[in-house]
């Protein structure tokens, strides 16, 4: 049996990170989205926020500013930083977030596939995390799939 | 934008969603916001050693689909989205965020499809949404 499917069932460690209003500013400017929820708490709750909201991808700022670099990621799950692909992305909500809540955050490695192909295989690696608020509520689940070429 | 689950046409295209090209000082930006550092989206050197250069942020383009969705629909009512990376993106290129409902189910809720494509209908990521609306009954 290959090395990569003893990844199965790996834990991360743990990471908190609190929701800047400031952050979601800046990573909303950056893909180019106005939206005046992101920027003016007035604004979101006149539209029937209870704070600034985060964006629909934003949970990937607290994985990787709270969580492991790109760099450590690849480390603790043995890929080749050139090799791999983004296979897959998914975000679930279970509760709204918004800015202020601190988010703690449970990764785990929930899957892998090992694939051969024509050009070689791949190793499709899905892992798994979930989003708890200050009150220790669920509030979302996002899955990400990564390819790494052989 | 949609917010009644009766004003649902399933099938009937949204607006589209027509983004600037995509410049390396947008990419400089996307790594700086989102934390990732992936030198494959901002060093030429690295660009060039991959075979591709510089690509553009699977996520970045990620994000401009979800803008698309959250365009058609308000925020508060997304559930879930989930993507599939399909194309690598250039520098230059310019993304167009198009979509529709593909299917209503129960509670009001909606299942919708979102591509991002480029001005040769290249599509470079793809996915669905789910989104929980209201309905004109209970607003009575």
């Amino acid at each position: 049996m290959s090395k990569v499917m003893d990844l199965i069932g790996l834990e991360l460690s743990p990471y908190s990170y609190s929701v800047d209003k400031v952050k979601i500013k800046e990573f909303a400017e950056a893909i180019g989205d106005l939206n005046p929820i992101y920027f003016n708490e007035e604004a979101a709750r006149q539209e029937g926020y209870d704070g600034i909201p985060i964006p629909l991808t934003f949970l990937q700022v607290i994985d990787m500013w709270g969580g492991y670099s790109f760099m450590e990621k690849c480390h603790i799950l043995g890929l080749n930083p050139v090799k791999i692909l983004h296979g897959e992305q998914e975000y679930k909500f279970v509760k709204p977030i918004y800015a202020n809540d601190v988010l703690t955050v449970k990764g785990k490695v929930d899957e892998v596939n090992i694939k051969k192909g024509s050009s070689g295989g791949m190793n499709i690696i899905t892992l798994k995390f979930e989003y708890h608020n200050q009150v220790n509520e669920l509030v979302a689940v996002s899955t990400n799939v990564t390819i790494d070429r052989h | 934008m949609l917010k009644y689950y009766e004003d649902v046409i399933v099938d009937s295209p949204f607006p589209v969603l027509k983004k600037d090209p995509i410049s390396r000082v947008q990419l400089v930006k996307y790594a700086g916001a989102s934390g990732d550092f992936n030198p494959l989206h901002t060093v030429e050197e690295v660009g060039q050693a991959a075979g591709s250069g510089i690509i553009a942020h699977g996520m970045l383009i990620m994000g401009m689909a979800s803008q698309g969705v959250t365009t058609w629909i308000e925020r508060k009512y997304i559930e879930s989205i989930r993507v599939r990376f399909q194309k690598m993106t250039f520098p230059g290129e310019q993304i167009h965020v198009i979509g529709k409902i593909i299917k209503k189910i129960e509670n009001n809720r909606v299942i919708g499809e979102v591509k991002a494509v480029n001005d040769e209908g290249e599509v470079k990521v793809s996915g669905v949404f789910e989104a929980m609306l209201l309905s004109k009954d209970k607003e009575g």
